[in-house]
């Protein structure tokens, strides 16, 4: 009797430890789905390369009709609508807030509408290309097409008119091309700091620092210690120490992509010192003795051997920063500021794609969709480089001292 | 003797330095001075900056009285009014309940990964949770905006109570708990395996059934393991920034106890509002970090004391 109640009892705690612990794999399954949800449709390569402002271009055209038709090209999707008088052709598409309106999909190579003057200034040429939206036609025989026509009316009145005396197209805009370039500068500066003061740091801790000096175990406190601060306030440092600094080398004004990436240098430092110092741990010490007793110096064999060795362990210690950059917000915030950029110069101010959400998010209207689409992109990114650091470590551990 | 030769045998590489290795040593030691200077540069000017606010040689009129700042229960930029106590009461009073959220959820989901499942299935759970513990912050936000202000608008609702759009406490706790839950079950995984397997053995073999072995010897063991795991959680979630203040709301005055209405963290108020880069706003945000950095430190120094006392009763 006693014994059965004591079971049931294990049995039902064990059932309510199972359901507890799936409450982890519950909310990172909410957090996939969420931004899946929200996000997937508007992941495009149209939203990687489009930049984020919208452009208008006011053209005309004057010249002569095409004497041949053009023939439509069998790459063509069939809910597209196509001009075979000049060459272009039209879809419905609805942008990112919902709203209807016509997309050019295709311009012929030898359309006249491919490159039209600028009506505003005709010293400019403007270049009618996939992805702009028609927004208003005036032709020639007076008839007017509005955006809310539909594409099939688009079309038809090009094909009816002989010439068109104001065109109004835009760009789609709400594009993260800018923010990715940011990203990725950001990732390859920050490392061509950090990795060299890292890797250099992790060296003389592990093989060149005298054992008995006690101000080392001092140092190793004051840079673990950069682990336990919130990211936010090494963004003050970057505003404190870093902003100024650069301004007066390079007069610069404000926030910058260079002093984004002296901050982001502190804050992946600790992680490449431990992984590189872990990475020279697991080397056996034969490896030193063997190389010295050929004849090596200290220096050489540290440089030539050792850290040879050691590189898949530095290696990940640059995926994990990679992951860490890409995450950031907070700091960026501070060191480099939160306006949206589509052209992207160093000493000026851009965002990361993490700091791009943040814009969107912490405004009056928070755009759900985009900041969605652009979290997938983060966790896919952050996902392949978690694994792949994993599958690096697993490596080191079981097969990695036979291989070499 | 013996201690002697061993020495001897330790000494042995350095005495073989080569003269260039006396050089690349010293070459070595400037970019590990830099690297250990940036704590210090930290401290050094945040600590500058976040004091001008309070010196009338820099902000005349205008400078900040530091009791009113430290003592103050209302946080209005338009005409200068900043206190920051009930900040931190806010924010010890949301860390608290996202840990008490989260420390039981964690430990509870440890035991689960390191004892009671086939390697197969605690692997793909332990997976599950590093890769949460990978995802950033901004994407928590952008998940506390879409989903838990939802959840907690309804809930408000249910209850016939008011909320700003979800923006409350009570969203800024269950962000925050889901955040630390990976740091906090991570950590107690490795602790939890690091118990000596005898221990377990033992009980069971006295006839102890298997929960109560892992309530009672595997978990008392590793306490002192989970007790670091939830110092670690508890430090992220003070300095957990951006997923709060989207979540957060931002009140003005407070401190705010009621789980339904608007709040603001310490870091919600470095980040929101903020336009300027120069002048007494942004400054203001430099003393809010020194407090911040202090409240950090406090809470570490705090637990840590208890982790100590609590390891001496096992």
């Amino acid at each position: 009797m006693n014994h059965s109640s004591r079971r049931k009892k294990d049995i039902s705690i064990k059932i309510v430890i199972s359901l507890v612990s799936t409450f982890g794999i519950f909310v990172f399954c909410s957090i996939l789905f969420f931004v899946f949800q929200n996000g997937a449709s508007l992941l495009s390569w149209k939203l990687i390369s489009s930049d984020y402002y919208s452009t208008n271009y006011d053209t005309y055209y004057d010249g002569e009709v095409p004497s041949q038709p053009f023939t439509r090209p069998n790459t063509l999707s069939s809910d597209a609508f196509f001009s075979e008088k000049w060459g272009i052709a039209f879809i419905d598409e609805v942008d990112n807030e919902g709203i209807a309106y016509v997309q050019i999909i295709y311009v012929s190579e030898d359309s006249p509408l491919r490159i039209l003057p600028d009506k505003n200034d005709s010293t400019q040429e403007v270049t009618i290309d996939e992805y702009q939206a028609l927004e208003k036609v005036i032709f020639s025989n007076r008839t007017i097409f509005l955006s809310s026509s539909g594409a099939e009316n688009a079309a038809r009145m090009f094909d009816q008119s002989d010439g068109i005396l104001d065109m109004l197209t835009s760009t789609p805009g709400k594009g993260i091309r800018g923010s990715i370039i940011t990203t990725l500068i950001l990732i390859g500066l920050t490392l061509v700091i950090s990795l060299p003061i890292g890797v250099l740091t992790a060296i003389y801790l592990h093989e060149f620092a005298p054992k008995k000096w006690i101000i080392i175990s001092y140092l190793r406190r004051l840079i673990e210690m950069l682990t336990g601060i919130p990211s936010i306030v090494f963004g003050l440092m970057g505003a404190a120490v870093f902003i100024p600094f650069v301004s007066s080398l390079t007069g610069a004004d404000g926030g910058n992509l260079i002093s984004g990436s002296l901050t982001l240098a502190v804050i992946v430092l600790p992680v490449i010192i431990s992984s590189t110092e872990e990475a020279l741990k697991t080397i056996p010490d034969d490896y030193r003795q063997a190389s010295l007793a050929l004849g090596a110096t200290k220096t050489q064999t540290t440089f030539r051997v050792v850290l040879k060795i050691a590189i898949p362990g530095i290696l990940s210690s640059v995926l994990l920063s990679i992951g860490r950059i890409i995450g950031e917000s907070a700091a960026l915030i501070y060191a480099v500021g939160t306006a949206i950029k589509d052209k992207i110069i160093l000493t000026e101010r851009s965002t990361s794609l993490a700091v791009h959400i943040w814009s969107i998010m912490a405004g009056e209207s928070p755009n759900f969709e985009l900041a969605s689409a652009i979290s997938i992109i983060i966790l896919l990114v952050v996902f392949v480089l978690n694994i792949v650091v994993k599958l690096i470590t697993h490596r080191l551990i079981s097969v990695g001292r036979e291989k070499i | 003797m013996i201690k002697n030769e061993i020495n001897i045998m330790k000494k042995k590489p350095r005495k073989h330095w080569h003269v260039s290795d006396r050089g690349t040593q010293a070459l070595l030691l400037i970019p590990t001075l830099l690297s250990a200077s940036f704590v210090l540069f930290i401290v050094i000017f945040v600590t500058r900056r976040g004091i001008s606010p309070f010196l009338p040689s820099v902000y005349g009129a205008n400078a900040v009285n530091w009791i009113r700042f430290l003592t103050g229960t209302t946080w209005f930029q338009a005409p200068n009014i900043y206190g920051v106590f009930f900040i931190i009461v806010n924010t010890v009073y949301i860390v608290m309940f996202a840990a008490l959220l989260s420390v039981p959820i964690g430990v509870i989901t440890a035991l689960f990964i390191t004892k009671m499942t086939p390697k197969g299935v605690s692997h793909v759970f332990q997976t599950v949770i590093e890769l949460l513990a990978s995802i950033p912050s901004i994407v928590y936000g952008v998940f506390g905006v879409g989903i838990i202000t939802k959840l907690v608008m309804s809930l408000s609702e249910f209850f016939n109570l008011q909320t700003a759009g979800g923006l409350s406490t009570l969203s800024t706790i269950m962000v925050l708990a889901i955040m630390i839950l990976p740091t906090v079950t991570l950590v107690s995984v490795t602790a939890i395996r690091a118990v000596n397997p005898e221990l377990e053995k033992n009980s069971l073999a006295l006839g102890a059934t298997k929960t109560q072995t892992m309530f009672r010897i595997t978990l008392v063991s590793a306490k002192s393991g989970i007790f670091a795991g939830i110092i670690l959680g508890i430090g992220r979630a003070l300095g957990e920034a951006t997923a709060v203040s989207l979540v957060a709301g931002n009140a003005g005055s407070g401190p705010t106890l009621d789980l339904f209405s608007t709040t603001r963290t310490l870091t919600s108020t470095m980040l929101l509002g903020l336009k300027e880069t120069v002048g007494l706003d942004y400054d203001i945000r430099f003393s809010v970090g020194i407090v911040l950095i202090v409240v950090v430190l406090l809470s570490n120094v705090l637990l840590n004391a208890v982790k100590r006392r609590v390891g001496r009763f096992s």
